[in-house]
């Protein structure tokens, strides 16, 4: 039968029919190790919120159909049809006697593990037991799992019939996502014997698990040349102390005697100094666009850009942190977040956590409206003179286009990192990576730096991009 | 946008058309043991939440009654019962199509069915049957088909499908036990206008008392 999987991983219910009821005294998470969590006591009836009661109207016209009978029988004189339309009569009455039950339930919901690694599979057991004094002859429930993470195992749902004083216990398994997740409340469907009317109420069971990735540091992602007065890393124009060669030039009094160029004074006899390129610290502010728009992804099933793009901003962060520089991070969002720039261990730890938990940089996109020139104006006033901007966008519509060009005329060099999120089946998506592939072309004549990433992992394309950029 | 979201619906839709498109093959050419075998395999490697068909154990026993209805006209009346087979692969059609509507007109068609074996001179017990076998299997349906689009088909629902059909079932055969205890009680010279008007009475009396 379907349900024979959905009885496989009630591994809790250990009933031998398989089915989807226990004793009172059965409890579920007994067996379990420390690690899982009971969100709520057992025996206090859940916090119930009506939602809404309706008729089915299942059984309209049972009533007509049965006396369509019965006078049939009368008409053609056969008492066999007008006992058959009495017995439709009697469904009739069923179908008016019942009124849908209020769910009394104690509703407790445990996960396995409360702060899982990203991709990790979570199982839930939701147990709910009638506390009430009626019987439920027909309860459905569903659970309210949040937004952001994807079921993979086993419906979050069950129907069935439950007697005063007995539970029914559902497990599934969802996969976890970055992000905090808050888990919405169980919906209860009731209804009455024969179906003819229905109660839906919403339980409220609080469950959450907050899932924060590691931050794996990436490759060596190549800054432009804006920087501070600092000592860094990145390579300037500005001769100085350094260890590449960058010029040479008159000698002045006071030049260390170890930067004279020797081998020209031996030459000509001009006392001359090299000078070295100096390389000094940067300050960066990585951009991650999470728009309604950005939430894209080239199957259903895939990761979106979005969290493509925070992966890759976290990757950046450690690895920048690491070089020295200053990083701050910021969302092109309806929801404000701004880390400001920043250098040191405790910095990088706000940095992961804003990575992970920021609602603004949630797995799914937020409901608030994005006014672009508001955002801009705030950007802008946030941002340090000497900052310069990496853009992590998808650049699925002009919007992040045009931004990332108007960021860069304002004297913060931008660099646009793209995940990319087209595929090319039908003619709309090759149409949509076409119209990406130009805006691409065009931020890179505005000179833009821009680096794109599909199946390869973001190092790697960062580094085929770095071979053809010049300083 | 449009790439990403292109690609979404036309790859769900057809992975959803694959998989109705295969149940319903394999549905149609077994019998009930292989409409239940049918149900085993559902594809764990893609695994979506939402698979809105009604559950098999549903489908399975809305078949089962609308066979014994039909099979228990059939005994009186040929045309009848082919017009309650009709009716039973209504509510197949209509499980697999999850549409009440096609579920409503096969119990229709059963309806018009029963008045013909009724018609036919069917005796008052094959009748009776028959009624009571088309109403479990119809309501059974439907309510698989309530069940699929709430709760979905992967679910745990073997306990509800058989509270809700028992259920309906003790209705039918209690209330076939009093009309057919009745008109034996009353004796069955009595012309049909008397107990048409008995079962007005009775009708009467309920209403009053609710």
């Amino acid at each position: 039968m379907s349900d024979s999987r959905g009885d496989g991983i009630a591994a809790g219910a250990a009933s031998t029919d398989g089915d989807s009821t226990e004793g009172k005294s059965a409890d579920p998470t007994e067996g379990k190790s420390g690690n899982s969590t009971e969100t709520e006591s057992a025996d206090a009836p859940t916090d119930r919120e009506h939602r809404r009661e309706v008729a089915t109207d299942r059984w309209v016209g049972i009533a007509g159909a049965a006396l369509a009978l019965v006078g049939l029988g009368v008409l053609v004189r056969q008492p066999s049809l007008v006992l058959a339309g009495a017995v439709g009569v009697g469904y009739g009455v069923y179908a008016r006697t019942g009124e849908a039950p209020t769910p009394t339930l104690a509703v407790t919901r445990s996960v396995s593990d409360e702060s899982p690694a990203p991709g990790d599979e979570v199982r839930v057991t939701v147990r709910a037991e009638n506390v009430g004094g009626t019987a439920l002859p027909d309860l459905r429930l569903v659970d309210g799992v949040p937004p952001g993470l994807a079921v993979v195992d086993g419906p979050a749902r069950v129907a069935t019939a439950l007697r005063p004083g007995t539970a029914v216990t559902f497990e599934y398994a969802v996969r976890a996502a970055r992000g905090d997740h808050d888990w919405e409340p169980l919906t209860a469907i009731t209804r009455d014997a024969a179906g003819a009317r229905e109660r839906t109420s919403a339980l409220d069971a609080p469950t959450a698990i907050a899932c924060t990735p590691e931050l794996s540091a990436g490759g060596d992602l190549p800054l432009r040349g804006l920087t501070t007065l600092h000592h860094g890393r990145v390579p300037t124009d500005v001769g100085g102390a350094g260890v590449e060669f960058h010029a040479t030039r008159e000698y002045r009094r006071g030049d260390p005697l170890k930067r004279i160029d020797w081998n020209r004074r031996a030459r000509t006899g001009e006392l001359s100094t090299v000078e070295l390129r100096e390389e000094r610290s940067a300050t960066v502010v990585l951009l991650v666009d999470s728009r309604d728009s950005a939430y894209v992804a080239a199957d259903p099933d895939a990761e979106t850009a979005v969290e493509a793009s925070v992966a890759a901003a976290g990757q950046a962060f450690s690895a920048l942190l690491d070089g020295g520089d200053r990083v701050g991070i910021a969302a092109l969002s309806p929801l404000d977040c701004w880390l400001p720039p920043g250098s040191g261990t405790v910095h990088a730890a706000r940095g992961r956590e804003t990575l992970a938990t920021d609602p603004a940089l949630a797995p799914t996109p937020s409901d608030d409206r994005f006014y672009r020139s508001l955002w801009l104006r705030r950007f802008r006033r946030r941002l340090p003179a000497d900052a310069q901007v990496l853009f992590f966008t998808p650049l699925v519509d002009d919007t992040a286009a045009t931004l990332a060009r108007r960021i860069d005329a304002h004297g913060h060099l931008v660099t646009v990192l793209s995940p990319d999120p087209t595929t090319s089946e039908t003619v709309g998506q090759r149409l949509a990576t076409f119209e990406r592939r130009q805006r691409l072309r065009t931020l890179r004549s505005a000179g833009i730096r821009a680096v794109e990433w599909g199946d390869d992992s973001f190092p790697v394309a960062v580094a085929a991009a770095t071979r053809r950029w010049s300083r | 946008m449009s790439g990403g979201q292109g690609g979404d619906g036309a790859t769900g839709e057809a992975a959803r058309e694959e998989a109705t498109g295969e149940t319903a093959r394999e549905e149609a050419t077994g019998d009930d043991a292989g409409v239940a075998a049918a149900g085993d395999d559902v594809p764990v490697d893609d695994f979506h939440e939402t698979d809105a068909r009604p559950p098999t154990v549903a489908v399975v026993a809305s078949l089962a009654a609308a066979g014994v209805a039909a099979t228990a006209a059939l005994v009186a009346s040929p045309v009848g019962g082919a017009l309650l087979g009709a009716a039973a692969l209504a509510f197949l059609g209509g499980s697999l199509r999850n549409s009440t509507r096609v579920l409503t007109w096969g119990a229709a068609v059963g309806v018009v069915g029963l008045a013909v074996a009724g018609y036919r001179g069917a005796p008052a017990e094959a009748l009776l049957v028959a009624v009571v076998g088309l109403t479990v299997a119809w309501n059974v349906a439907d309510h698989g088909v309530g069940l699929g689009e709430q709760v979905g088909r992967g679910a745990r629902v073997r306990r509800n499908v058989a509270v809700h059909g028992g259920a309906s079932l003790l209705v039918g055969a209690v209330a076939a036990g009093l009309v057919y205890g009745v008109s034996l009680a009353v004796g069955g010279g009595q012309p049909v206008a008397a107990l048409a008007l008995l079962l007005a009475g009775g009708i009467a009396l309920i209403s009053a008392l609710r």
